[in-house]
């Protein structure tokens, strides 16, 4: 396929100039009985290289499924379709979908690699750290005493004693270092994308910190352009260079992290800036968000957000919106992204938010 | 406290808790062996009522402990024989013999056809409930849930009826190269010849697949269960994100972690096998332990019945210590206390 | 300046116990789950009969209704029945209510049950599917083998009851309580249960029942079942070493329900399939090793008792083996042994499933909880 002619104007619309991932009408849907579940909802996403590109989106969103969708690791008996391009730094793209399962097996942890929810769970319980380590070169083909080296490398990045953690059996280990020998064993291969889903549900919040401080360095020191998909909206505002929202399985907001935390354009997007507790702020003002969110075999027609908008007219149950563009870098899919602005006010200064960033 | 040292203390201690069970049916039950025994003697002799001395001693030789004795002193005098090797001396069956020297001579038949039986078992019934769950939900998956259902449900002495039947009295082909009794055909004495090898194996295959076809189908549903679930761990998904080979996950994640939450109903099913040695053995006339036992049964033979279940049940529980050795090795949780997803 | 995730943002946890909080709502489908959320808020108002009427609903109608849902289930729970039925229509008939054979002959069915006994049918060695008068033939003494068949039943009843309420009081008790109790009583309880874990069960039934000669069916099925409490003793105490760390066991402690109360309340629902599965085990246990030990002569008997007493007669008297052609004296009696035994293996095999999620397919599994929450899916990937 021609790549080229996949370059749209919504492309560059984004802001991106030297993207690495493009994803392109992405869509999973899962055949059930009670009807056909679409739980990824024509996805067009563009990673810049050297990012940290953040998705936020609620329980059940699709994140998830996003994550899994740009490794073409979909479980079965979903069904991917659409296209996933990725741009090696040398070379030509790749059309990940059409990979054969070989080609498929040397590109994920080698080039895209990945770090997903249930970390505390990743490791195989019956083998130790090291044995993890050394069956990944292994099975890459890659010179497992130079591996090794790297490896222990790697873990003592991120402050680990590594003789000890790679003698460890899972169960040995508390569940930061656990995390931590993942994001290492990810890295391992030197991949050039890190996709994270969720890689902090399960720490402490002293634990998640010091993780995030971890990532950014190792992101330095490796080159490494990183997605980090997380329900957490604070915690990825810090980390993020841009942020994506995700809503019903679609991506309803996209745009640099700053704009998007004090400019908002999508009504979803800023009660759930509403929603979220700052120590800052006054629990008072808090804003919960009304109703739940969609079941994927039953989205609502229209804007699937309009049943619980609060500036949602008869435009939005009628007709699904396409982007809207706020600034140059900026987009969100609604009809009244200025009528939003005024009617709900964003309860605290979300900027204080970026002053932690370095 | 240290895994391993644990349950070889626990295998110990059943040990010392079997012999003292059995002293118990000898001695303390209101039905004990003891008065079965006199009584025989009695009917047998009826001098010896009167000779209370000669009583005694007859007793003693066979059951290891003096009637007129008091308990604890009995219970150290019979804990001191066991302990000896001593298991008293027969009056029904081959009278007169040492129950040791009988048990002796039938114990490595015995061993010899459990692990064939169990070793076969296991390895047809994992290996199967892998392929099965790796397979879910195909005609492989669904025609070997049938059958193995339907194995299931067969008795294992049904199985063995009709296998000495249909197979052992059969002159068809090959099958008259399978008998049906006995341990060693006629005239091959025990030694390392090719006879000897070949023999024992052909008189051992009927009562080990008897064992096998029946035993082997609620494991393999078992561990076709538990590879399913083990298949949707997140660490196989990591393992398959990370390119491992699809044969190194089978064995290596899938296989070996399926196995380990089985352990307790392996040793159960151990324990069924053991228990069914005797029913088998009779039926096979495989003069093994459970035989024995049951021809003690037969002759009244309190002496050698008892020392058949001490043998028996010392045998499974040297058998489950081993399975605790390979388990510590399979699980890394096991040795820190920590007793994991074992039960 | 710092921002802090608090308990309002639960909104945007994800669960990542999923299969327990499914296992459960499973279990409880059907009605279950909203009474159990206000139980211990309701519980004063409740009168007993109403109280009564909500756990026969809850342990006996909804369970049924679940187990009826499943292929395995049925058919395993409508072997049972028939099993049972056999034994009540046998009993009756033994006490002189011979309505059963009344109903045959209306359907005109030549067969009638009768008691087993020599010149029952005019023919000796009659093979089975020759006659409609003797469906399955008739042995040396010309007995009637299908009737033989009914007549065993009652007896075998009554050790599989036996054995079924014994193993599970036994399992039940020393299982909640060590699990429960934690501490010096755990450990003697598990020791001891290792202990009857490790003694391999026929060995020990053997000598006991050569020891005490009893023809009681009711003893006769605790003594077979004398170790076979320990599996399930050892699952229960998993079990609820794991319920009592789950939130609704935690929370029911703190509001002050005694332990009896939470056991009953609270974990012992939880454990209904385990039990349910391991009743079907010692059920199959003891007809399988009853057989067995009549088979071989190890159990006195005098008359049909038991399927093996036939089995023993054959092989022991009939020369089943070998005089060609009476191998049907041994097939006709094992035939329903394996049936009964099919039937209890399919019931424990669909319990497990239903009850159970690890059996559960994970493509079952996938678009189940596909619907709930995406992120719980870890099927495998292609």
């Amino acid at each position: 396929m021609s790549l080229n002619d996949t370059f749209t104007s919504e492309t560059e619309l984004h802001g991106v100039s030297d993207p690495i991932i493009e994803i392109r009408d992405a869509e999973v849907v899962f055949e059930m009985d009670r009807g056909v579940s679409r739980v990824l909802d024509n996805v067009n996403l563009t990673v810049e290289r050297g990012e940290i590109l953040g998705i936020v989106g609620e329980s059940g969103s699709g994140k998830s499924m996003l994550a899994s969708a740009i490794l073409d690791a979909v479980v079965d008996p979903g069904i991917l379709s659409g296209s996933i391009t990725y741009y090696p730094e040398n070379g030509d793209p790749i059309d990940v979908l059409s990979l054969s399962d070989e080609e498929l097996r040397k590109l994920r942890w080698e080039s895209i690699s990945m770090v997903f929810q249930g970390a505390m769970t990743s490791f195989n319980p019956t083998m130790s750290i090291r044995g993890h380590f050394e069956e990944t070169l292994d099975a890459h083909d890659f010179d497992i005493e130079e591996g090794m080296e790297r490896g222990h490398q790697i873990l003592s990045d991120l402050y680990l004693e590594s003789e000890r953690v790679m003698d460890s059996y899972p169960h040995e280990l508390s569940g930061g270092m656990r995390q931590r020998a993942l994001i290492a064993l990810s890295v391992l291969l030197e991949p050039d994308v890190l996709v994270m889903d969720e890689p902090t549900a399960a720490l402490d919040l002293l634990m998640q910190r010091s993780i995030l401080a971890l990532l950014e360095s190792l992101k330095e020191k490796y080159d490494l352009t990183m997605v980090f998909i997380t329900h957490d909206l604070p915690l990825v505002a810090e980390l993020s260079d841009r942020l994506a929202v995700m809503y019903a399985f679609e991506l309803i907001e996209q745009g640099p992290t700053n704009e998007i935390l004090q400019n908002a354009g999508h009504p979803y997007t800023r009660s759930l800036l509403n929603a979220t507790p700052n120590l800052d702020a006054p629990l008072s003002e808090m804003r919960p968000i009304e109703g739940s969110a969609p079941d994927p075999v039953n989205v609502p027609k229209g804007c699937s957000y309009h049943p619980r908008c609060s500036v949602a007219n008869n435009r939005c149950v009628e007709a699904d919106p396409e982007y809207q563009q706020i600034t140059e870098e900026h987009v969100a899919a609604c009809f009244h992204c200025d009528d939003a602005v005024e009617a709900i006010p964003l309860t605290h200064d979300q900027a204080v938010v970026q002053e932690d960033e370095p | 406290m240290n895994w391993h040292l644990k349950r070889a203390g626990q295998a110990l201690f059943t040990l010392w808790a079997v012999v003292t069970l059995s002293f118990v049916m000898v001695r303390m039950l209101p039905w004990s062996a003891e008065d079965i025994v006199v009584a025989e003697l009695i009917q047998q002799n009826p001098n010896l009522a009167q000779n209370r001395d000669m009583l005694r001693r007859q007793v003693q030789d066979m059951l290891m402990i003096d009637p007129d004795a008091s308990i604890t002193e009995a219970y150290v005098q019979y804990m001191m024989s066991v302990m000896q090797g001593d298991l008293g001396t027969t009056y029904g069956v081959r009278s007169g013999e040492e129950v040791s020297a009988i048990i002796a001579g039938a114990l490595p038949w015995t061993i010899w056809v459990m692990s064939l039986a169990t070793f076969g078992m296991f390895a047809l019934a994992l290996a199967l409930g892998a392929i099965m769950a790796y397979r879910e939900q195909s005609a492989f998956d669904y025609s070997n849930s049938a059958v193995a259902i339907v194995a299931a449900s067969i008795p294992y002495y049904v199985a063995a009826v009709v296998f000495i039947k249909y197979i052992g009295f059969s002159d068809f082909l090959f099958l008259e190269m399978i008998p049906a009794r006995n341990r060693l055909p006629d005239g091959v004495a025990v030694g390392l010849t090719f006879e000897f090898v070949s023999g024992a194996f052909r008189h051992a295959l009927l009562p080990a697949l008897s064992f096998i076809v029946t035993g082997y189908g609620l494991t393999a549903l078992a561990m076709r269960g538990n590879s399913i679930q083990t298949l949707g761990e997140d660490y196989v998904r990591v393992a398959r994100l990370r390119g491992l080979p699809d044969r190194r996950i089978a064995l290596r994640y899938v296989g070996r972690n399926a196995v380990l939450p089985l352990y307790t109903w392996l040793i159960i099913s151990i324990g069924t096998m053991f228990g069914g040695a005797v029913i088998l053995e009779q039926l096979f006339n495989y003069h093994g332990v459970g035989y024995w036992m049951l021809e003690a049964i037969e002759a009244n033979d309190m002496p050698l019945m008892m020392g058949t279940f001490i043998v028996l049940t010392a045998a499974m529980v040297v058998a489950i210590w081993f399975g605790d050795l390979t388990y510590g090795k399979l699980d890394p949780r096991i040795k820190s206390g920590d007793e994991g997803e074992a039960y | 300046m710092k921002v802090k995730r608090t308990e309002d943002d639960t909104a945007f946890d994800e669960t990542s116990d999923g299969r327990d909080s499914e296992y459960t709502s499973r279990l409880l489908s059907d009605g279950g789950q909203t009474a159990r959320m206000f139980d211990d808020t309701e519980v004063t108002e409740v009168t007993r009969t109403q109280q009564f009427a909500e756990v026969v609903d809850e342990s006996i109608v909804q369970p049924t209704k679940i187990a009826w849902s499943d292929w395995r289930t049925k058919i395993g729970m409508i072997i049972i029945s028939l099993f049972f039925f056999m034994g009540a229509v046998t009993s009756l008939h033994r006490h002189g209510y011979e309505w059963f054979n009344g109903a045959l002959a209306a359907v005109g069915m030549p067969w009638q049950l009768g008691e087993p006994r020599a010149q029952q049918a005019p023919e000796r060695f009659l093979r089975p599917f020759e006659s409609w008068q003797y469906p399955l033939g008739t042995d040396m003494m010309g007995r009637d083998l299908l009737s033989g068949i009914f007549w065993a039943t009652p007896q075998m009843i009554q050790m599989v009851i036996a054995a079924g309420v014994f193993v599970t009081v036994v399992a039940t008790v020393i299982g909640t309580t060590a699990g429960y109790k934690r501490g010096n009583t755990e450990t003697v309880l598990m020791t001891l249960t290792d202990i009857a874990m490790t003694i391999p069960g026929l060995p020990l039934v053997i000598v006991i029942v050569a020891l005490i000669d009893t023809t009681n069916p009711f003893l006769l099925g605790i003594i077979l079942s004398i170790n076979a409490w320990a599996g399930l003793a050892r699952s229960i105490h998993s079990q609820v070493l794991s319920l009592r760390e789950h939130s609704y066991v935690e929370a029911s402690r703190t509001m002050g329900v005694g332990t009896s109360g939470i056991l009953r309340k609270d974990i012992l629902p939880n454990l209904m399939p385990y039990i349910m599965i391991n009743f079907t085990f010692a059920a199959r246990g003891v007809i399988y090793a009853s057989v067995a030990l009549y088979f071989l002569g190890v159990l006195s008997y005098d008359g049909i008792g038991n399927w093996g007493v036939m089995m023993n007669m054959a092989y022991a008297v009939m020369g089943a083996f070998e005089v060609p052609g009476r191998m049907y004296l041994l097939l006709v009696p094992m035939a329903p042994v394996v049936i009964v035994s099919f039937g209890f293996i399919l019931f424990s095999q669909g319990t497990d499933r239903l009850f159970n999620p690890r059996v559960r397919t994970r493509h079952e599994g996938a678009t189940k909880s596909e619907a709930e929450d995406e992120d719980t899916i870890h099927g495998p990937v292609k």
